[in-house]
């Protein structure tokens, strides 16, 4: 490695780490989103109404079909024509929650499943109502089990907000090649934006790799 | 329908990328299933830190380091061939895993009961555990190519006419946004139809055979 | 509401239980009077739970009727959710797997229904929750989680929890089955008190010894219907009827 690619990548990184902020920004939003979408559909999913059952299961199945990348396009150059307009991060936002919602609706339903049954004959011995029963026995366990698998999406979240780049978002892979148009130097840019995404996303593997141990030690 | 059509054309790219980024990945993920199971500890430590490498870097970035990056000067890719070659990559960290996951679950027992019958090791892999093996990580196969061909629409950063690119091409020139993305995104759904099809009859069959 | 001794707190009338093509219960009356203790015993399979758990609907019967604390309900007709509610808070139930909620401490188990379905403070529930644990001799495991106490001791929280709505019955189902001897008698004698205490009673249970002694009327069931009943002391030392000698005989003989 030689002293001046090194200095270049001193140079680059502050842009880079700027774009790296915006896509964590954008994770956190579409999560912050996303994931209560998600919780509502798993529970429309495991209601007791047939039609709404039905009508959660096409939007998660459609929702999950769609490539992220469409999905992006779509709300950003698609919705325009419909007469509704965002700007780049919000569309970027809006099109990764939607796709975090259909995704983790199933891992949260899976999570609800896992809490036992008899729980729930509990709490409604009990007088509980079933409203109480979802809120304070079935969901708290229910999203508990589902943390893990929540982590390793949004571990991949993290990744597809790499996407963007393709709506103008300057996220960090924006960045990056922004900075390769300028020097015309793209491996040497490109490879230290695919250190970068490696720094963020091998600890938070192994840390949602930890936390499935432990976790599983307890259940 | 005219926009269905344009749409359309893009299907025998993005079937063509996905296949052929799988047939690689396929290949190109047994030696590392193999490294990262190896008795040899650094040769297990490269394999898992290629492993990482491969699935921790975005795909869309994979490609841009090969096409942009790697296509500056060091070797000359034209679209579909750097897209073939990053998604195939990434292909074999994915399918690696799968591999590895499918010859942990065979029993420990099976390797000890074939060298007890005086079979070599490569003969026990290929005759007891590999067909074992890959009972077990068929599913988790089946469904990674399934989501490799919603992934393969990063391809169209790239330059290759996949349905992705034809959508938007669509949507700029007739200027009507919604409807070439909608008709995309059925198309992927309808696409995976089939896959999901073959691997639930595929995993059935297999089921039946070593049914126990 | 304090019902007299005498008037009936339960009262199934024709009740009947089907799972598929399996009938588990068939054209069952009972009456419970206030203060009674009433032991149901029989081989596994004879519908007992499933009768005990058709008196606060947790199974909604296909036919009969059912009437707790004077309230009436018509299973096959819709019921609503205040009159399931209405009917659920008179009638404590406790589990043979016990069912706390593992992700509440022992004393949030007992508290949050009494808030959620009593509309008690905080306060005001923690108090009770307080004192009846200590009626079941757990003072201290407040402050515990389920996974940190003993078969025995989560048993004796889900009674607690139970008795902290205030019910004027209470149904046990196999209360005892999941644990060890041992552990069984600290939860037999937390019922014991419980009946010398005048609580209505309805104990499915294995524990013969324990109908013996405590209940004030032995029901018998087989294959989903009741053959036989009066007090212990005359169905458990000298039943008439052949399936109840044979179904004892195999109790005395484990």
């Amino acid at each position: 490695m030689n002293d001046s690619l090194l200095s270049s990548w001193v140079e680059w990184t502050p842009a880079l780490l700027d774009g790296l902020w915006t896509s964590l920004q954008l994770t956190g939003g579409s999560l912050a989103i996303g994931i209560p979408g998600g919780l509502l559909l798993a529970l429309l999913m495991s209601g007791r109404s047939r039609v709404v059952k039905a009508v959660a299961i096409v939007l998660v199945e459609i929702g999950r079909g769609m490539p992220a990348l469409v999905v992006l396009q779509l709300v950003y150059f698609g919705l325009p024509s419909a007469g509704l307009t965002f700007g780049p991060f919000l569309a970027a936002t809006a099109a990764l929650a939607l796709t975090t919602a259909a995704y983790t609706s199933e891992i949260l339903r899976a999570g609800l499943q896992a809490v036992p049954a008899g729980e729930v004959e509990a709490a409604a011995a009990l007088g509980m109502s079933h409203r109480d029963s979802l809120r304070y026995v079935v969901i708290p366990q229910g999203v508990r089990v589902a943390i893990p698998a929540l982590l390793g999406f949004s571990i991949q979240i993290f990744q597809a907000t790499s996407l963007t780049f393709t709506i103008a978002v300057p996220e960090l892979l924006g960045q990056a090649y922004s900075i390769g148009a300028a020097t015309f130097r793209y491996l040497d840019v490109l490879v230290l934006a695919g250190l970068v995404y490696l720094a963020v996303v091998l600890p938070a593997g192994s840390i949602t790799r930890l936390l499935e141990r432990r976790m599983g030690r307890h259940l | 329908m005219s926009h269905l059509h344009a749409v359309l054309l893009g299907v025998p790219w993005t079937l063509a990328v996905m296949l052929a980024a799988l047939a690689i990945g396929a290949v190109l993920a047994v030696p590392l299933a193999a490294a990262r199971r190896s008795r040899v500890a650094p040769l297990r430590w490269a394999a898992r830190l290629a492993i990482d490498v491969l699935r921790g870097i975005p795909p869309i970035v994979w490609l841009f380091i090969i096409f942009f990056g790697l296509g500056d000067k060091v070797l000359r890719l034209g679209p579909f061939q750097a897209a073939v070659l990053g998604l195939g990559l990434i292909s074999a960290g994915y399918l690696a895993e799968i591999y590895r996951g499918g010859l942990t679950a065979v029993h420990k027992g099976q390797w000890e009961a074939a060298s007890a019958l005086g079979m070599g090791r490569a003969d026990a892999m290929t005759r007891v555990i590999g067909p074992q093996a890959f009972r077990v990580a068929l599913p988790g196969a089946t469904t990674y190519a399934i989501g490799l061909l919603k992934d393969s629409s990063v391809v169209s950063t790239i330059g290759v006419t996949d349905i992705m690119a034809r959508a938007s091409q669509d949507a700029r020139s007739t200027s009507s946004g919604l409807t070439p993305f909608l008709l995309a995104a059925l198309v992927y759904i309808v696409l995976s139809g089939p896959l999901a099809w073959l691997s639930r009859t595929m995993d059935a069959k297999l089921r039946a055979r070593v049914a126990r | 509401m304090t019902l007299t001794t005498g008037t009936s707190v339960v009262s199934l009338r024709g009740i009947r239980k089907e799972f598929g093509d399996h009938v588990a219960v068939r054209d069952v009356s009972l009456e419970v009077p206030a203060g009674e203790v009433v032991a149901i015993i029989g081989p596994s399979g004879s519908g007992k739970s499933t009768l005990l758990r058709c008196i606060n609907l947790l199974e909604r019967p296909e036919a009969g009727r059912i009437e707790v604390l004077g309230q009436a309900v018509e299973p096959q007709g819709g019921v609503s959710a205040a009159e399931l509610a209405k009917l659920r808070r008179g009638v404590g139930m406790v589990f043979q797997s016990f069912n706390l909620f593992p992700h509440l401490t022992v004393l949030r188990n007992i508290s949050l229904p009494q808030e959620r379905v009593l509309g008690r403070s905080r306060k005001e529930a923690d108090a009770r929750s307080l004192q009846l644990l200590e009626r079941v001799g757990l003072a201290d495991k407040g402050a515990s989680y389920p996974s940190r106490c003993s078969g025995g001791q989560q048993q004796r929280v889900a009674i607690a929890r139970a008795l902290a709505l205030d019910p004027q019955v209470m149904l046990f189902d196999e209360p005892t089955s999941a644990l060890d001897p041992e552990l069984g008698l600290e939860v037999l004698a937390v019922m014991r008190e419980l009946a010398a205490d005048g609580m209505t009673m309805v104990v499915v249970t294995h524990e013969i010894q324990f109908a013996a002694d405590v209940a004030d009327r032995v029901v018998v069931m087989a294959d989903g219907a009741i053959i036989e009943q009066g007090p212990p002391s005359v169905v458990l030392t000298a039943p008439t009827v052949e399936r109840t000698k044979k179904f004892l005989r195999a109790v005395m003989d484990r």
